[in-house]
């Protein structure tokens, strides 16, 4: 709990401003240029409450008690420790994770009571937002890199089915039904309170999602340090289908979820394949895109009578007239596959090698240690050791060392 | 279509039926629609509707409420649970309640149902939070007293036990409970074989009972990929170890006995007679699969909820009640991809058993799983009943 600068603020309501999706809409990048610059920002009034760049992902797993691979027991109490910060802060506090976009309503009403008394709290939402025809690839691309199995079509039918059925379609409109999303969390608000930021369309200059996003959290006045190493960078279509193949092969133990995030989503798929250039993008399959457009339009026109705060333009939400070319990943051309898997192996080799070296050294250090433990130990431990490993492959020496453990008690029970 | 619900006619029939259930009431949500309950109902300006299934599980614990001896008091604190949380982790999206007025509706957000049709998977999953949340903010359970302590003087034959956990665990109880204590010098050593499929179903259990939250084919998934079988359920690797400290002869493998408590009994010459320990419980609960389900769904939302001691407090907390609520089921079968792996590991370990020539008390073939038609998973609805009283069980026991 480290909120050291206190700034003099003026008479008037704190203001807390949750951000709460939705997911690939450059939330990885807003909440590193927060965390990053979380000093500058409490200079101006501003807190970030964060010790650690997981922090606020860590909350929304306590308030929505989610498992999360193991992250979950590192949760425990998060949501109310972050909310205690949030209430302690005298000035504006910016909450942000993509995941709380699921939240229910029972959730979100326990958040909102936690930021504070809503007569001296005045709380704001922001989600960010992306045309379907876009978000739609990204999560079941996202899907892809937290191990699930599931082909694209199998994945697209799902979302597409109005019974929303099961747990990957609830959690697919949970994160992406932008007006449900709003009325869940914001349903009590004033308009003038909800703020949507529109992620521009491809082209756009680089820079104008995160001016919308400084403009929707009032961050005009700070300067910022915005270069980050954070971000969730995203893969062609043979990258895809070679991760969901390696999924295939490494769940079911093989490999636990702590190696799969080093070693599956974070070397390979951020790190590597998410590099390649020149790789057919995904893309949505005619009829599931008329379906999205549709879609789009029946958003648009609720959003637009809600009277929200658009920080962008909610015509960005419109899917593009013109159609990329549709590159179906469940029938991939497989030379590019293959060409993304021997870049892989020549990844996985660079990092055997790396931690082979790691092994030697670490032996080195080991063994110096276990030289020096040994020089300073006496004549008779030496020569105990030394009969315990004969007794390892001698039967007699064996017997004798039973009959010293029992003398001494050692007897397993 | 269901039209989609809203407005005050809405509203006003899910704040009665949400009255109705936390005052006691069972009645269906179409009977309460089809009758036209609750129009005049003064809506709170604050009240936000629960879902289809909070209230589903609310009416379920109603129905059972009085048989479970919970009392109105009682109950109403345990529906307010139900109501004002959500079910833990991911699931089906909080679904409205079907409603037939044909006003217009909300156009977005999950669709409606009628709560009678909520799946019980999702009904697990929001009573088992519930029943996390009873466990975390009522009293822990007293630690339960499971090893009788060996007295430096006693008659009892030294002994020890190994093998299947639950039968094991049974088994000390019984002897310690008519004072006979576990330990002693040269013991004489019984190590108790199940069939191999029902001993890794036991030690599931074990796992679970110790706060795991591992499902039963996740289990057995993760112990076919690797060379050694669970420690208590390698009866050759338990065996040799003790022959090395007491001798091939003080070694006896006990194979499936229908009262294993009498066999070992017979075998240690001791006398199971009056209990002198009445109080002793085993370590390891016999719990019936659907209530080792539950212990591992609670397991799993304790993980994000609770930490160190109080995690600890409510895992023996659940497992008690759980043993208190339970009724007796076959364990689960192995599932079919695992089948060949267990056969060939059984039958190896039959093979050493018979090689290494201990004195054998049964059948050493019986190891051998038959794969006898039973399930593969719990199932949801035997869940559902587990989960939904020890809810009741724990709403009776805070409250008396």
């Amino acid at each position: 709990m480290s909120d050291p600068v206190r700034p003099e603020v003026p008479a008037r309501p704190r203001r807390v401003l949750v951000h709460v999706g939705t997911p690939k809409t450059g939330t990885s990048y807003v909440q590193d240029v927060l965390f990053l610059n979380r000093e500058t920002l409490a200079e101006q009034g501003i807190l970030y409450p964060a010790d650690r760049f997981d922090e606020h992902f860590l909350a929304a797993l306590d308030l929505m008690e989610l498992h999360w691979g193991g992250l979950e027991t590192q949760a425990v109490g998060a949501w109310d420790r972050l909310a205690e910060r949030v209430r302690e802060w005298p000035g504006t506090v910016i909450v942000s994770h993509e995941i709380l976009a699921n939240a229910t309503r029972q959730q979100v009403r326990r958040a909102l009571d936690s930021f504070g008394d809503p007569a001296t709290t005045e709380v704001h939402v922001v989600l960010s937002a992306r045309d379907l025809v876009r978000q739609v690839p990204a999560e079941w691309q996202e899907n892809v890199k937290h191990r699930r199995t599931f082909d694209y079509r199998t994945f697209l039918d799902k979302i597409t089915d109005p019974a929303r059925d099961g747990e990957l379609a609830s959690w697919f409109w949970g994160v992406q039904e932008v007006p449900d999303i709003l009325d869940r969390w914001a349903g009590s608000l004033p308009p003038e309170r909800v703020h949507l930021v529109t992620v521009p369309k491809p082209g756009a200059p680089r820079d104008l999602l995160w001016q919308r996003f400084v403009a929707a959290l009032g961050l005009e006045d700070v300067e910022l340090e915005l270069e980050t190493d954070r971000a969730n960078p995203s893969m062609g279509v043979p990258e895809t289908t070679l991760v969901r193949r390696i999924n295939q092969r490494v769940n079911n133990g093989v490999l636990a979820n702590e190696d799969y995030r080093q070693l599956v989503r974070e070397l390979l798929a951020h790190r590597t394949l998410s590099r390649r250039s020149g790789s057919p993008r995904l893309a949505l399959p005619p009829d599931v895109r008329s379906w999205a457009v549709e879609l789009s339009e029946s958003w648009i026109e609720e959003l637009t009578a809600k009277g929200y705060d658009v920080v962008g333009a909610l015509d960005e939400l419109r899917p593009d007239a013109v159609a990329p070319e549709f590159c179906d990943p469940d029938a991939p051309d497989e030379s590019r596959v293959a060409d993304a898997a021997v870049e892989s192996v020549v990844t996985l080799l660079d990092e055997a090698v790396r931690l082979r070296h790691v092994e030697q050294r670490l032996n080195r250090d080991l063994a110096s240690a276990l030289a020096e433990l040994d020089r300073s130990r006496g004549l008779w431990f030496r020569v105990k050791r030394r009969l315990v490993n004969i007794a390892d492959d001698n039967r007699a020496a064996a017997m004798g060392l039973a009959v010293y453990r029992r003398a001494r008690g050692k007897v397993p029970g | 279509m269901t039209a989609r619900p809203e407005g005050p006619d809405y509203a006003q029939a899910v704040w009665s039926w949400t009255e109705h259930l936390r005052s006691g009431g069972s009645t269906p949500w179409s009977d309460w629609v089809a009758a036209g309950s609750g129009a005049d109902a003064p809506v709170p300006p604050t009240w936000s509707p629960p879902g289809a299934a909070q209230l589903e599980v609310v009416r379920r614990l109603a129905g059972l409420a009085p048989a479970r001896r919970v009392g109105p008091a009682a109950f109403e604190a345990l529906a307010d649970v139900v109501v004002t949380r959500s079910g833990p982790g991911r699931g089906l999206a909080q679904q409205p309640l079907s409603f037939p007025s044909g006003a217009p509706g909300r156009r977005f957000g999950a669709p409606p149902t009628d709560p009678s049709a909520v799946p019980p998977a999702e009904l697990v999953r929001v009573a088992v939070g519930t029943l996390t949340q009873l466990l975390l903010e009522g009293p822990g359970a007293p630690p339960e007293r499971t090893e009788l302590r060996r007295r430096p003087l006693t008659r009892s034959p030294a002994f020890a036990l190994a093998g299947a956990p639950v039968t094991t665990s049974a088994v000390r109880r019984a002897l310690g409970a008519a004072g006979h204590a576990e330990g002693g010098r040269h013991p004489r050593v019984v190590v108790l074989a199940e069939p191999l499929d029902q001993t890794l179903a036991q030690v599931w259990s074990a796992r679970v009972q110790r706060g795991a939250p591992v499902r039963w084919g996740g289990f057995v998934e993760r112990w076919s990929r690797r060379r050694d079988l669970p420690p208590s359920a390698d009866f050759v690797r338990l065996a040799r170890r003790w022959r090395r400290e007491v001798g091939r002869e003080q070694v006896h493998v006990v194979v499936t006995p229908a009262d294993p408590a009498r066999v070992v009994a017979d075998l240690l010459g001791v006398a199971l007679g009056r209990e002198r320990h009445p109080g002793l419980r085993p370590r390891w609960k016999d719990l019936s699969p659907a209530a080792v389900d539950v212990a591992r769904r609670v397991n799993a939302v304790l993980n994000v909820r609770a930490a160190g001691p109080r995690r600890a407090d409510a895992v023996r907390a659940c497992a008690t009640l759980l043993a208190a609520v339970d009724t007796p089921a076959p364990p689960l079968a192995l599932p079919e991809r695992f089948r060949d792996w267990a056969t060939t590991r059984a039958t190896r370990l039959t093979d050493d058993l018979r090689a290494d020539g201990y004195p054998v008390h049964g059948d050493l073939v019986r190891v051998v799983p038959r794969f006898e038609s039973l399930p593969t998973a719990p199932r949801h609805d035997d869940v559902l009943r587990v989960v939904v009283d020890a809810c009741l069980r724990r709403a009776a026991s805070t409250s008396s």
